[in-house]
């Protein structure tokens, strides 16, 4: 009994690591194959024989990708649009996670109930209403218009993740607080949010990543290259010229670096507060 | 230092009335312990003396002062919670002396403010650690740090030993109680723990349902239980309780339960009035001994249970179970009669439709 | 009784400077009864300006004629006019069908994947966190980077899976996947599961810690195997966690046109043309604004109908 006992737990320890290595491969080798395009010469992608391994290793693709497009001004208004983001969520959505979080109100559970069906509107019907109003407040083709769209889908997600964080301190901690002399203004800051720190970095870098990745508000909101970010320019370039897949595949490689950078930083506190709302129910 | 003074506190949430008319009076240097089972509001109690939520009517006063409207930080109290509500981000030296730096104590003063209490509570070594990095019982004692270390008029303790294993829990009440008698100051104290209550308090209040059921020395209390409630919830095991009937015979009374009767000579209450009716006679267990006496009940011995220092022995006695407290080297034997002597001073009557001791 | 600690220490008075200051101010204003409402304002406002607002404009302009390229119809109310039409229009009945098929495939594969990588992960072997994170990259990566690979490694000429597939010998020549009606649809479904399986891994996985280890050791007891533990315990302690992450899902799937947009743009034909694509590209290419409203209008309602009864049917299970 006890050996067919722990026979059986080694035969599925196999089939765990099995599967688990297999998925990682398959998770990780379009990106390794992107990678290895981006370092090819136009004339080993574009060939009869399948090149695996680049015969010759060249920086061409990135060089000329910088030098010769307009990605650099790209990859600037992403940036510009990342940050404007992750702050207006910052500043309005912190204090409404805290609010949520601490206090019993009326219509508490309907506002964060409307908080989630937010989510549930379509973006397209959203992204046109908002294409004639910004035209109209002359915020159409601006990093800054197209920041307060994304907050529209980006702040309930923002309260609703922080909300998790938040509920994790104690709330005699503010008690405490208040009769060592706080106000709650103070036990706010000084207590709560320094506890929840963590989980706000992980949840402003969750929010930067899905803003840094937008490609449908990106495409609609935006018109020119004083605007326009990444996503957009880099589908464009499908366009511009014939397929070019050495400089696609460099501009991919480029955008997504600080993507799995960042990712590898926070991934463990992002991805207890992903999953912190949907155990509780 | 000061006295409190509870007058016809209510609380309600909504239609739900959670405290119910509590009048209490503490007096300057008082320990007094709310004592209940969850949901008995005397935490709501212990909130609405702090401050940290309102009440729905009546008055707190701390000393001669109405502090209704008054802010917790206001007060001059001190609380230590149940989760000690350390501040995770501050080490110990600035968690203890976060209440002077808020009331804008200059540093030195705050310095050696922080080093007195850790003095007291023997906690030195551990000012430069954060909290994450103690124990449970460290934690405990940096809690209290940060009570007395303002000197208030009142602490408050909230349920505050309820997170420590048992052993920690004994010595650490006895440390609780080590250091009111040394500062002497007004206490308030939640617990569900009837020991804790009944060691630390001088006054303790057992709460139900939002009510009052007793407020009384823990000696009185103990013995003199107003209600069958009160008599069921203190003490270990709990109070016999013995139905039957009320009769006067000669100059004595007795109570006729089935299959016997149990004389009542040197009963403590009145209770002529009684007779003729049923009753319920609570009788501890530590006041029932082995052997022939002026008051005896028979029955069947079914259970005997030996704890170390005592040996409790369960009797059937005409179809009611009754717990003994008996010595070490008490054995009697399952299954065989065996009388027992109760100390008929000792017996709490209670009327059985109301609960109430008569 | 041994006076102990030193003084007493009350509030400190406020000084003149205090008046002035807008921390104080804001502290104050903290200790009523209206601070959380406050708290909440901001935010509130803000989705209301660029969530409600535009839905509600959105939802009328579905009843109003409203062609951005074509200022001489003018902005009139038409009533019904755009709606009539999708009864009759032929685009929207298959794209409604692809819809089904696309968001039903997808999850079902995404689920069953993300289960598997969950059950896998929750075994806690070494080295399994290094794998967790190379398993739930793809979910992070953008879409528009996620088309490109695997359009790059399914292309006709010089896609590598067209490649090893021959090399394997289960395909004579190289295929062009997303050329072909019958091959796009799958194509796009699997470049869709790839990215977003992950997700179903990542609550699942949530919600595996959550079930108490002694279920499955007196289940071992009992003498229940493994597939048989599966279905009467995991499954069912995870139906909640199942439940929401497939109506997010759903709700992801059938609002966002990104990725079929970059990878087909709903061809070839309309093989792969799904609602919010057709929606967005009357938007965008026709700019027939009421009718691209008026179809996403009817996709909300349809999501919102879905959505109750998901919840409802969920429930009644549970009873």
């Amino acid at each position: 009994m006890a050996a067919t006992r722990s026979r059986s737990k080694l035969v599925w320890d196999i089939v765990s690591y099995i599967v688990l290595i297999g998925l990682a491969f398959i998770c990780i080798a379009p990106i390794v194959w992107t990678f290895l395009t981006s370092l090819k010469v136009e004339s080993d992608i574009v060939t009869r024989t399948m090149h695996y391994i680049p015969p010759s290793i060249t920086f061409e693709n990135y060089v000329k990708l910088w030098n010769q497009s307009s990605y650099p001004t790209l990859v600037i208004n992403s940036l510009i649009v990342t940050s404007t983001t992750v702050l207006i969520c910052l500043l309005t959505g912190t204090v409404a996670a805290y609010a949520f979080s601490r206090f019993q109100f009326k219509g508490r559970t309907q506002l964060m109930l409307g908080y989630l069906v937010v989510r549930m509107f379509p973006a397209v019907l959203m992204i046109i209403p908002l294409f004639i109003v910004m035209r109209q407040v002359g915020l159409l083709d601006s990093t800054f218009g197209l920041a307060v769209a994304y907050t529209s889908f980006l702040l309930p997600l923002f309260v609703w993740m922080l909300k998790g964080f938040f509920d994790a301190a104690p709330k005699e901690l503010e008690s405490a607080a208040r009769i060592d002399g706080t106000t709650r203004l103070g036990a706010m800051f000084m207590v709560v949010i320094p506890i929840a720190r963590n989980g706000l970095l992980a949840t402003c870098v969750f929010v930067a990543i899905a803003a840094w990745n937008e490609y449908l508000f990106a495409l609609m909101l935006t018109t020119s290259t004083g605007s326009r970010t990444w996503p957009v320019g880099l589908q464009l370039m499908v366009g511009e010229f014939q397929l070019p897949w050495g400089m696609l595949a460099a501009g991919g490689m480029i955008s997504i670096l600080p993507v799995i950078v960042l990712f590898a930083l926070v991934q463990r506190a992002m991805v207890a507060g992903l999953t912190g709302g949907a155990v509780k129910g | 230092m000061a006295t409190l003074s509870i007058n016809s506190v209510r609380k309600s949430f909504g239609a739900v009335e959670v405290l119910s008319n509590i009048d209490i009076d503490v007096e300057d240097g008082g320990f007094l312990v709310l004592l209940g089972p969850s949901g008995c509001g005397k935490s709501t109690l212990l909130a609405i003396i702090a401050g940290l939520e309102t009440s729905s009517g009546g008055d707190i006063l701390i000393g001669d002062r109405n502090v209704n409207d008054v802010h917790p930080k206001d007060r001059n109290i001190a609380m230590v919670f149940q989760s000690y509500a350390l501040y995770p981000t501050m080490p110990v030296r600035r968690n203890i002396g976060f209440g002077l730096e808020m009331r804008k104590v200059d540093a030195k003063e705050r310095d050696a403010a922080v080093n007195r209490a850790a003095e007291l509570l023997q906690i030195e070594h551990l000012l430069d650690r954060k909290p994450g990095q103690l124990s449970g019982g460290q934690r405990q004692r940096v809690a209290m740090g940060r009570a007395i270390v303002r000197n208030p008029d009142l602490f408050l303790f909230d349920e505050p030993l309820s997170n420590l294993d048992a052993k920690l829990r004994v010595e650490m009440r006895t440390e609780i109680k080590r250091l009111h008698e040394r500062l002497g100051t007004t206490t308030v104290y939640v617990t569900h723990d009837q020991v804790e209550a009944l060691t630390l308090g001088t006054k303790v209040a057992v709460m139900k349902d939002g009510v009052i059921q007793q407020l009384a020395d823990p000696e009185t209390i103990y013995e003199r239980p107003a209600n069958m409630f009160v008599a069921g919830f203190i003490g270990s095991p709990t109070m016999n309780f013995l139905r039957g009937t009320l009769e006067q015979a000669a100059d004595d009374l007795h109570l006729r339960y089935d299959g016997g009767t149990l004389a009542l000579p040197e009963l403590a209450q009145d209770v002529a009035h009684f007779v003729g009716r049923t009753v319920v006679a609570g009788i501890r267990p530590e006041t029932l001994n082995a052997g022939p006496g002026a008051a005896t009940l028979t029955g069947i011995v079914d259970i005997i249970e030996p704890t170390g220092p005592d040996t409790m022995v369960i009797v059937n006695v005409g179809g009611q179970l009754i717990t003994a407290r008996l010595g070490p080297r008490a054995r009697p034997v399952s299954g065989q009669s065996l009388t027992l002597s109760a100390d008929s001073a000792a017996i709490n009557l209670f009327d059985p439709d109301t609960g109430n001791r008569i | 009784m041994i006076s102990n600690t030193g003084p007493a220490y009350s509030s400190p008075q406020r000084s003149a400077f205090d008046r002035y200051n807008p921390l104080r101010w804001i502290g104050e204003l903290s200790e009523t009864r209206y601070w959380m409402y406050l708290l909440l304002l901001p935010s509130a406002l803000l989705i209301c300006a660029v969530v409600i607002y535009p839905t509600l404009y959105g939802m009328q302009m579905s009843f109003h004629e409203m062609r951005i390229n074509r200022p001489g119809l003018g902005n009139g109310w038409v009533g019904l006019k755009h709606y009539q039409r999708m009864v009759t229009d032929p685009v929207f009945w298959v794209s409604l069908r692809n819809t089904a098929v696309w968001v039903t495939s997808a999850i079902a594969l995404e689920f069953l994947i993300g289960l598997v990588a969950a059950l896998a992960l929750n075994r806690n072997l070494p080295g399994s966190k290094v794998l967790a994170v190379l398993i739930l990259l793809p979910y992070f990566l953008p879409n528009v980077v996620a088309g490109h690979m695997w359009a790059l490694m399914l292309d006709p000429r010089l896609g590598v899976i067209n490649d090893l597939l021959v090399k394997v010998g289960l395909l004579q020549g190289y295929k062009a996947w997303f050329a072909d009606p019958t091959t796009a649809m799958a194509a796009a479904i699997v470049v869709e599961a790839w990215h977003s399986f992950p997700f179903f891994t990542l609550l699942l996985l949530a919600g595996l810690k959550g079930i108490p280890t002694d279920l499955y050791k007196a289940a071992d007891i009992d003498g229940a195997g493994a597939l048989s533990q599966l279905r009467l315990i995991t499954l069912p302690m995870l139906k909640t966690i199942i439940a929401a992450a497939v109506i997010l899902r759903v709700i992801g799937l059938v609002n966002s046109p990104d990725l079929l947009l970059i990878l087909t743009s709903g061809g070839p034909g309309r093989s792969t043309q799904v609602l919010s694509l057709y929606a967005f590209q009357t938007a965008y290419k026709d700019f027939n604004f009421g009718y691209a409203g008026a179809l996403s209008v009817v996709m909300f309602v349809l999501l919102m109908v879905f959505a109750w009864a998901y919840v409802r049917l969920s429930k009644v299970n549970e009873d």
